[in-house]
């Protein structure tokens, strides 16, 4: 990747001041004077007073009328630097989760969102709890109406909750590797599975690689694990949330991924 | 002064940023790693600084756990991976608004969803038309010779142009022209229908379906699969017809669907 300096230096210039981060997320806010900022943030006049002429005079901020607004363009500046802040906090607070594991399925777009997820919580299995990761996808399965799921491996209970989901006339996508495919198929019941399938309520795809990659999208939430490095599967740990954004997120892995099938 | 607290507090808040945004040579190694494993040698003669101070910098990467080293070449680590990519991201959002900076600092973009303006970076091969005071129509006529060629097209617009209208008609009438889907809002469906001409032409025309939204919206987009466009409004609440940002590519076109489906 070419490095632009003058972007690089731009970016240093507002992420090297805590006091400028802080006086323009108070503007973004709400614009304000001298004093309104001085009085919000408990900095120093002097200090809130010498950085709004540094950004002024960078033309991040503009006077109109007593108070300083964020130019349109530092806006997006500003965003794109917390949007980038909260993947790093988004890093940190799920490391265990990241840490050592392969992201390679992943879209570099996934990952460049990878804050639509912020709002997870990190299921981990617990010495008394050995299965609360299984328990928890089960138990989703087990509510939902709609499953959209990519099994990298085939868990033997896998198969009758899929079927209890379409006897309940349900709606089953799937994206799993070849190798699992003949058991995790006809270990559902024959006529549920046919009738299914001419109904288009059961869509299975043949992954022909190794998928490095567990997600599922039920009706209450949607979940993620991965394989470390080493290559085996991480079972003991699994992201889950409910909020729109990482719906949206969930659902793009799972279009991305399918894209790659047919 | 500040006091010790107050100062703490900032801190803490944006130390992650900081550790690796103000350092150059943190950043810099990342961004070299990234593209693929290097070894000392290629990180010397690509970054042009002495072994001291890059090893200097590896450690304190690798001790952050987000380089790492396999027989001698250094690779990010899964969070290595994660960050990096996520700085690539603010680069080029940061690059996308800098290349057409007059485009976005003299609009109104508060209609432009948070979200998406965070994936502003998809736009990095956008390229933006400027009028100029010898071609006052420069940036409509670039947008007319877009549409001219379209099979199909969304737009969301949000003036009522009967020069606009004129050309969109022109279009519709052509045989190869297949669908037009428009987003508009109450008041200027309302315009239309009292026209009968506009009436028969667009809003009743089978190729045409209508969005029609109760809130006023200060975005001009428009897209097919082969470009997407966007005009916009000044902060004081009037259309600007002089400034228009096309692009052709397919991430550009993924941030107007994206921007479309808000509506």
């Amino acid at each position: 990747m070419n490095i632009n300096n003058d972007i690089t230096n731009d970016i240093k210039f507002l992420a090297k001041s805590e006091i400028r981060l802080k006086i323009l997320s108070e503007l973004y806010n709400e614009p304000n004077n001298i004093q309104g900022l001085v009085k919000q943030t408990k900095i120093t006049y002097s200090s809130v007073s010498n950085n709004v002429g540094k950004l002024e005079k960078n033309n991040y901020i503009k006077k109109i009328n007593n108070k300083y607004y964020v130019n349109p363009m530092a806006k997006v500046y500003f965003k794109s630097l917390m949007d980038f802040k909260s993947s790093i906090d988004m890093i940190n607070d799920y490391n265990d989760f990241w840490d050592k594991h392969n992201l390679k399925q992943l879209s570099t777009d996934s990952i460049k969102n990878i804050t639509d997820l912020k709002n997870s919580t990190l299921v981990e299995a617990t010495p008394i709890e050995i299965f609360k990761t299984h328990n928890t996808i089960k138990r989703q399965m087990q509510e939902s109406k709609t499953v959209k799921a990519i099994f990298p491996y085939l868990h033997p209970e896998y198969p009758k909750l899929i079927e209890n989901v379409l006897k309940n006339k349900g709606t089953v996508e799937l994206i799993i590797p070849q190798s699992i495919f003949k058991e995790m198929i006809f270990r559902i019941n024959g006529k549920t599975r046919r009738k299914a399938i001419k109904k288009g309520k059961l869509r299975v795809y043949n992954f022909k690689e190794n998928l490095n990659l567990y997600l599922t999208i039920c009706d209450r939430n949607i979940g993620l694990s991965l394989f470390k490095t080493d290559g085996s599967f991480d079972q003991n740990r699994i992201l889950i949330s409910n909020d729109l954004k990482s719906y949206k997120w969930a659902e793009k892995v799972f279009d991305n991924i399918k894209q790659q099938v047919i | 002064m500040t006091s010790t607290q107050t100062r703490q507090e900032l801190t803490k808040e944006f130390q992650g940023i900081k550790y690796i945004l103000t350092s150059g040579m943190r950043s810099k190694l990342l961004l070299t790693i990234y593209e693929h494993p290097k070894n000392l040698d290629d990180l010397r003669t690509e970054l042009e600084k002495p072994s001291a101070t890059i090893l200097h910098g590896l450690k304190e990467l690798e001790t952050n756990n987000l380089i790492r080293k396999v027989n001698k070449y250094y690779e990010l680590t899964s969070n290595g991976y994660l960050i990096t990519t996520n700085m690539v991201k603010l680069i080029e959002n940061w690059y996308s608004v800098n290349k057409s900076k007059l485009f976005w600092n003299n609009h109104d973009l508060s209609d432009i969803p948070e979200d998406v303006l965070k994936n502003i970076y998809l736009l990095k091969d956008a390229r933006y038309v400027n009028s100029t005071t010898s071609d006052l129509s420069n940036a409509f006529n670039a947008y007319i010779k877009l549409i001219s060629r379209a099979k199909q097209l969304k737009i969301m617009l949000p003036i009522y142009s009967e020069n606009h209208f004129k050309h969109l008609i022109q279009i519709l009438n052509k045989k190869q022209f297949k669908s037009l889907e428009l987003v508009i809002n109450e008041e200027i469906r309302d315009a239309m229908q009292k026209n009968d001409y506009l009436s028969k032409s667009i809003l009743e025309n089978e190729k045409v379906k209508i969005k029609c939204i109760s809130r006023k919206i200060r975005i001009f987009l428009t897209f097919s699969e082969e470009f997407a466009s966007l005009t916009l409004f000044f902060k004081d609440g009037h259309y600007d017809d002089s400034q228009i940002l096309i692009a052709h590519d397919k991430n550009s076109i993924k941030w107007a669907v994206n921007l479309y489906s808000y509506f």
